[in-house]
């Protein structure tokens, strides 16, 4: 039996890893504007704009925001209305006075002073036909159906939101699609429960898809979920798809790490078109 | 110097003359001419011959007296085979006829009956000689009818040979090895001088230096022997592969007896795919590729497995840390048809398992395996002095396997609660390889091998999930499994023929079946209603047909001037397309003063399958797939210059080389999944490049001695272009170490005792790391729920930052003793004797307790002792 321990001893010495800090420098590319904004047709446009800080920098509580940037808005190449500065929830925001329309291309472009002026630009996805959202008490499972159109690729996310005793759905639930959507063990294996779901049409362009989503966790403490589907652009999925991908890979260096598109020439960050439809349901 | 004539001449003129004419002639030191002309002069005999076809420089001492003029004659002419006859009152003299003959055979060991590859055989008088080639075969033509032979090659005592005979000879030589008679190992291999090989690139690897190394708990191995060259570097901490002179590792074509074998690794990459105590020797190119090998861009590795002992039966059985392993070979009729087997197998999973099963942790039928294993087997049969036969059989596999279920039973009575919940997940890979090769003899001059051989690898794995929670109705019973396999069906001719003295001709043909079946998946959850979205079946079948034919001259086109001219033209055949190259292959050698050689060649190479990977990181799940019509073929094109020499002792050997290399249609991921999840439109997902390598290598080697190692040094740069990456712009390989630098020594002390240690330091990798850090976003507004976005990391130019450098010393001593019927051993090793905590990776920290984020490195290989107890009989 002593013999076994030393072997374990050994093996454990073997596998575990050590962590040490490297104290270099971090290559910093300077001071750059970063504009956030998606663009949600029927509602007011809201534009966050920070500055970008060297990679190791530790906040979690938002970045420096540039609240004396100039900030325009285009719609089709016009210039709308001057924004609003707005606080909400802690972080300020350029918001428009105008609702976005669908079918229009908007435009930001923002300069602010010791740094190089930033543009970006897209435009608005239409809705997700998505309808019948029902779940079972206790079951970890959440059904709705989704009407893709056909003849055009479609972009969406999903997310699931469960009612906190508030009555509001500020709880982000875990999941994942059921894996007997398809017969691939690699889909399997490579789509861990997250809290959202970022796809493309491929596979079922022009369909009515009853979509089943299976929870992390299964479905008690709560009377009430929303399942929320949102179209997205292309710039708008790629941006989802490459954030998704960076979390998950959690900045080891092993493997190339993941570059999050941007649509914004000469800073960070995303400009894109979003249409969410949300649907709430009881827990039967 | 003594150049006058002295000549005694018996005025004995006579009127006529015939062949019974007794003549008197004493020359020193003079041309043959002035025989014929005292002749002419005393005895009216006159010459006829051509000066420009008849030589007759050559300076003699001839003292006869009274002797019949036709045995003066034939002793005068015949050492340069000029021939003469009478033609009316003359002697015609004619050019020699070139009388070659050849002597061939085999050189073994006079022990075992082991063939010897890359053995000298060598005529002193004649200055020429070759080596024995990969089946221990050599052909020697020489002009002169009697010959005497030196056969030698290291570790054994060299045989002087007298072959004296009118035609053709074949022989076989069997040299006595050197020290212990009873321990039956080739001590050493090798060969001729570095000067007198036209070859370069090329190292050559014994099986004892192998086995001298320190050892990786407890197993020596050929992969990481081959890391410690110059020109080769491994992945992160000596696991990940062999990257050959900036080649990523799916360009180096492995051959284990002559078949290709896929995936070269076990154990991630940290272990060689074969037990070391079954090769005899391992030969890499890292440029100058002969003609007749082909279908990979950046390196050969060529290792022979032993084939059994013919006279006696020999084994060895020994226990390291991590692995046994026993062989055993012999004959099965004596000197006729002998024998091996070997076996190894990974043991630390058998003590887990029943330490995890006595305490129930896995539940009641729960089990853990983690091992891998290799099975060699090979048969060798002499049917005849003129014919081989060798069946050869490998296979090797790592495999995991965690089954479990639930033993918690305090939720059986609440329906609500999750119930006989059971998972079962088991991952496997590994490669089988069987060869039956067929040498013969068709003539002094012509020797061929026949090889039919077939080569697997597959890697699969499966994973089942169920349990039930009664009271919702709700149950799981989900069963998948995802495997791929790739498989090569091929027939191959080789000849070795030697004409003439100064060439030594080879040529043969391959053809070969590449069947691909990789990512094939199938999943089904027994217990849903779910209709699949789509059922289409992912996998990909596709048959390939690679051809080849090839032709090399080994050429002395005049003294001290040597080539290797060759030609490998190749076809694939895949889905109706036909790809074609012709590859020249080109090698000179010139002859400096002290006896340095000057060697530079230019290779042409071509490679029709490619290997989806992560980024140069090669993982067991990575796939090979034929060119399709969006990525074409790669290929590559080398140039590499040279000087190299061993010692008059062949104790050193120094080798001097710089290359350039240039690959072409090599591709990279463009996404970042690790696992490909649509292989059919493979090609879609990855950007089509080039890379560019050049640098220089310098090796000092001693050979022979109680003290034998070398030391290598590499100044190298790699770099990569894809029109997606990078912006399009040149970035570096991930592999790109600008010094490396190896330090190898093995030291005996006495007769039991060996010491050995190799120190290896090599510069920086590169790696990228974020140049910003920036806010995300995930709604439209920030009064919508599910706000909570953090940061992003910025990426920007690939490869912006190297690693510190990484060095690492590893040791070992070795205690063996005769005893009577068996020999043991003792190895105690010691990896990363002081402990350096070289990166295996990096990431971007976030300390949310100290409200950081920074960089960090992990160490997994800290000093690691071993030891391996080892008989061998």
């Amino acid at each position: 039996m002593q013999n076994v321990f030393v072997y374990a001893a050994l093996l454990v010495l073997f596998f575990c890893s050590c962590e040490k800090r490297v104290d270099i420098k971090l290559p910093y590319d300077g001071d750059k504007i970063v504009v956030n904004s998606l663009i949600q047709p029927d509602s007011v446009i809201y534009i966050r704009v920070t500055r970008s800080v060297p990679s190791n920098v530790y906040d979690d509580n938002g970045f420096t925001e540039i609240t004396n940037a100039a900030v325009t808005l285009e719609e089709n190449g016009v210039v709308l209305t001057p924004l609003q500065w707005q606080e909400i929830k802690g972080h300020g925001y350029f918001v428009s006075t105008q609702k976005a329309i669908l079918g229009k291309q908007y435009t930001v472009r923002v300069a602010a002073a010791g740094m190089q002026p930033v543009m970006a630009t897209d435009t608005l996805p239409a809705a997700p036909d998505v309808s019948m959202a029902a779940a079972q008490r206790n079951s970890s499972r959440v059904r709705f159906t989704l009407k893709d159109r056909p003849d055009a690729a479609d972009f969406y996310r999903i997310r699931i939101f469960a009612y906190g005793p508030d009555g509001q759905p500020d709880t982000l639930r875990l999941f994942r699609l059921d894996p007997s959507f398809n017969n691939n063990m690699v889909d399997f294996f490579t789509s861990g429960s997250n809290s959202s779901l970022i796809m493309n049409d491929a596979r079922f362009n022009g369909k009515e898809v009853n979509f089943v989503l299976q929870t992390q966790d299964p479905i008690a403490n709560t009377t009430q979920l929303m399942v929320e589907v949102s179209t997205l652009t292309n710039d708008a999925y790629q941006y989802f798809k490459a954030v998704s991908a960076q979390e998950r890979n959690g900045g080891t260096i092993i493997t190339e790490p993941v570059r999050v598109f941007t649509n914004v020439s000469n800073g960070y960050g995303i400009v894109a078109g979003i249409n969410t439809k949300r649907m709430t349901f009881k827990v039967e | 110097m003594l150049t006058g004539i002295f000549i005694l001449c018996f005025p004995l003129r006579v009127l006529g003359w015939d062949w019974q004419t007794r003549v008197t002639v004493v020359v020193k030191d003079q041309p043959m001419q002035a025989v014929c002309e005292l002749l002419e002069k005393e005895y009216g005999i006159h010459f006829s011959y051509s000066r420009e076809l008849v030589n007759l420089s050559r300076r003699v001492t001839v003292t006869a007296y009274h002797q019949r003029l036709r045995k003066v004659l034939e002793e005068l002419f015949a050492p340069d085979d000029i021939r003469y006859t009478r033609v009316g009152e003359q002697i015609v003299l004619l050019p020699a006829k070139r009388n070659t003959h050849t002597i061939s055979g085999y050189v073994q060991d006079a022990v075992s009956g082991e063939r010897l590859i890359g053995a000298t055989i060598y005529s002193p008088v004649l200055k020429q000689g070759t080596t024995s080639n990969q089946y221990g075969y050599f052909s020697l033509t020489t002009v002169k009818d009697t010959s005497s032979l030196i056969i030698s090659y290291i570790g054994y005592s060299p045989l002087f040979q007298t072959v004296s005979c009118s035609g053709d000879k074949m022989i076989t030589t069997s040299l006595q090895p050197l020290g212990s008679l009873k321990e039956v190992v080739i001590s050493a291999t090798e060969k001729s001088k570095l000067q007198d090989q036209t070859q370069m690139s090329k190292v050559n690897l014994a099986m004892s230096e192998v086995q001298s190394m320190p050892k990786l708990l407890g197993e020596s191995d050929v992969m990481r022997t081959l890391q410690s060259l110059p020109g080769v570097s491994s992945g992160m901490d000596g696991a990940g592969g062999m990257h050959v002179r900036g080649g990523s590792p799916d360009q180096n074509l492995i051959l284990m007896d002559g078949t290709p074998v896929f995936n070269f690794s076990h154990f991630f990459g940290v272990y060689s795919l074969l037990n070391a105590d079954v090769v005899k020797t391992t030969d890499l190119y890292k440029g100058a590729f002969p003609a007749r090998f082909g279908g990979r861009l950046s390196s050969i590795v060529d290792i022979a497995t032993k084939d059994g002992d013919m006279k006696a039966y020999h084994g060895d059985v020994s226990i390291g840390l991590i692995a046994a392993k026993f062989n055993l070979e012999g004959p099965i009729v004596k000197d006729k048809t002998s024998f091996l087997v070997s076996a190894r197998r990974s043991y630390p999973d058998l003590i887990f398992n029943a330490m995890l099963q006595s305490e129930k942790s896995l539940g009641n039928n729960g089990a853990f395996k983690a091992f891998f294993y290799d099975f060699n087997a090979k048969i060798n049969h002499i049917f005849s002095p003129k014919d081989r036969l060798f069946l050869s059989f490998y296979k090797g596999e790592d495999n995991i396997l965690l089954k479990q279920t639930s033993g918690d039973t305090t939720n059986v009575n609440d329906p609500t609660k999750l119930q006989a919940e059971s998972s079962k997940f088991q991952l496997g890979w590994g490669n089988t390889v069987a060869a039956l090769r067929w040498n013969h003899i068709y003539g002094p001059q012509l020797f061929s091998n026949v090889t039919l051989n077939y080569s697997q690898y597959a890697f699969s794995t499966e994973y089942a999930y169920k349990y039930t929670i009664p009271a919702y109705g709700e149950r799981s019973d989900i069963y998948g499994k995802y495997y791929s396999r790739m498989e090569n069906g091929g027939a191959k001719i080789d000849f070795d023929y030697r004409p003439a003295p100064h060439h030594g001709i080879r040529f043969g043909a391959t053809a070969t079946m590449h069947y691909f079946k990789p990512g094939m998946s199938f999943f089904e959850d027994k217990n849903s209603v779910v209709k699949p979205l789509d059922t289409a079946d992912l996998a990909m079948r596709v048959t390939g047909m690679e051809m080849s034919l090839y032709v090399e001259d080994d050429w002395e086109v005049r003294p001290g001037l040597y080539a290797n001219l060759g030609v490998h033209a190749s076809g694939f055949l895949v889905e109706g397309r036909f790809y074609h190259s012709l590859q020249p292959r080109m090698g000179i050698r010139y002859m400096l003063p002290r006896n340095w050689a000057v060697k530079a060649a230019y290779t042409h190479m071509n490679q029709y399958i490619h290997l989806l990977s992560n980024n140069g990181t090669t993982l067991p799940t990575d796939i090979w797939v034929p060119s399709t019509q969006r990525v074409a073929p790669m290929f590559s094109t080398q140039l590499a210059i040279g000087v190299a020499k061993t010692s008059a002792n062949m104790k050193f050997e120094f080798s001097l080389e710089g290359y350039f290399k240039s690959m072409h249609n090599m591709i990279e991921n463009k996404s970042t999944d690790v696992v490909y999840q649509d292989v059919v439109r493979w090609d879609e997902n990855v950007t089509i490049g080039k890379g560019w390598s050049y640098g220089g290598e310098v090796m000092i080697q001693k050979k022979k001695g109680n003290t034998t190692g070398w030391i290598g040094y590499t100044l190298a740069w790699s770099t990569r272009r894809f029109p997606d990456i990078n912006n399009g712009e040149i970035f570096p390989y991930k592999y790109d170490h600008r010094h490396d630098i190896e330090v190898v020594l093995i030291q005996k002390l006495g007769k039991h005792w060996e010491l050995s240690a190799s120190w290896h330091y090599t510069t920086g990798s590169p790696i990228t790391l974020p140049v910003a850090s920036y806010h995300g976003i995930d709604n439209a507004s920030p009064w919508d729920p599910g706000t909570n976005t953090g940061s992003i990391d910025r990426f920007d130019k690939r490869y912006n930052y190297r690693t510190a450098d990484v060095h690492r010393l590893d040791a070992g001593i070795t205690y063996s003793k005769q005893k009577k019927r068996y020999r043991k051993s003792w190895n105690l090793s010691v990896f990363n004797v002081y402990n350096q905590q070289n990166p295996f990776f990096y990431y971007m920290k976030k300390d949310v307790a100290d409200q950081q984020r920074y960089l960090t490195k992990v160490t997994i290989l800290p000093i690691l002792p071993s030891i391996t107890y080892s008989i061998k009989f």
